[in-house]
């Protein structure tokens, strides 16, 4: 039977939809709604407050937030090395770049920390505005980078798991290319969540 | 790999461009709507390179992407009192 995919040349990736990349297709879509509930609910929020305060400068926040967005984007491409590797038989190539995008993925998630660390030095809270406006400021802004952290933090285990037992032949390379779906979108909620929470609350 | 490295840096480039429009100081509902636009492009890239959703069924593609789609859209209804809250609160 022909398949009609929105490419026209055949995939290099594992053909057909199998339960398990389905699985993790609903996942993704749910998860998309979630964090579409979350970005939506911080708009609102913003409209709905006239004395909303913008945090971040320049420096340090938006050039930390540009060096985060490049380190994930690259994370990104280390995966689609890691897929292509393991879908092409290269085991030894594949669990290097897995480790290599683990690698990034710690390094995204000490820069948010680090981050996290300064604005709690200012006074930002859950419930505290150092700026003098709405709370409600510190409340969406943890909550929303908070849920993305732990979805960076959840990744990068993951990623060692499936390394592990790829790396043992207990995984096969289709193992590697839905953890590489969920890696990816990690990386596509970031492209909304640095314009939305950072780049339009510039001062 | 040749081909998603061109992805990555369209990518970077876009973020370039996201900053850039940011530094310019445009008004928040003009800068709002270019932020998301280019949000949006930078979405459809991963979606169809990254998660290579380019690669799958039309049928099985367009579900993922209207199941999304239409989540997002009925959100929208919540809009409309974000609005009345802020007349409320500017209005003595």
């Amino acid at each position: 039977m022909v398949e009609h995919t929105l490419a026209s040349e055949p995939s290099p990736f594992g053909a057909g939809v199998t339960s398990r990349k389905l699985g993790v297709w609903m996942f993704i879509v749910a998860d998309a709604a979630t964090f579409a509930a979350m970005l939506v609910a911080s708009g609102y929020l913003r409209i709905a407050n006239p004395d909303w305060t913008r945090p971040f400068e320049l420096w340090p926040s938006i050039v930390n937030g540009i060096v985060m967005t490049v380190v994930l984007l690259t994370s990104s491409l280390t995966m689609i090395g890691a897929v292509l590797a393991a879908q092409a038989g290269r085991r030894a190539v594949a669990l290097r770049w897995l480790v290599a995008t683990m690698g990034l993925g710690v390094l995204f998630a000490a820069l948010h920390l680090r981050e996290w660390v300064g604005m709690i030095g200012e006074g930002w809270r859950l419930s505290r505005n150092p700026l003098g406006g709405t709370p409600l400021v510190g409340a969406t802004f943890f909550s929303v980078t908070g849920l993305h952290l732990l979805h960076v933090v959840s990744g990068v285990v993951v990623i060692g798991v499936i390394a592990v037992g790829y790396r043992r032949a207990r995984f096969d390379p289709g193992h590697v290319e839905t953890t590489g779906l969920y890696w990816h979108f990690v990386d596509l909620v970031w492209m909304f969540v640095f314009p939305l929470i950072y780049l339009l609350n510039v001062r | 790999m040749k081909r998603y490295v061109v992805v990555w840096v369209v990518l970077l480039g876009i973020v370039a461009l996201e900053v850039i429009l940011t530094l310019l100081r445009l008004p928040t509902g003009v800068l709002l709507a270019e932020l998301l636009l280019l949000a949006v492009i930078e979405a459809a890239l991963a979606l169809l390179y990254f998660m290579h959703l380019r690669y799958e069924r039309r049928s099985f593609a367009w579900s993922v992407i209207l199941a999304v789609v239409i989540t997002i859209v009925l959100m929208d209804h919540f809009w409309f009192d974000a609005f009345r809250l802020l007349h409320q609160r500017l209005t003595p």
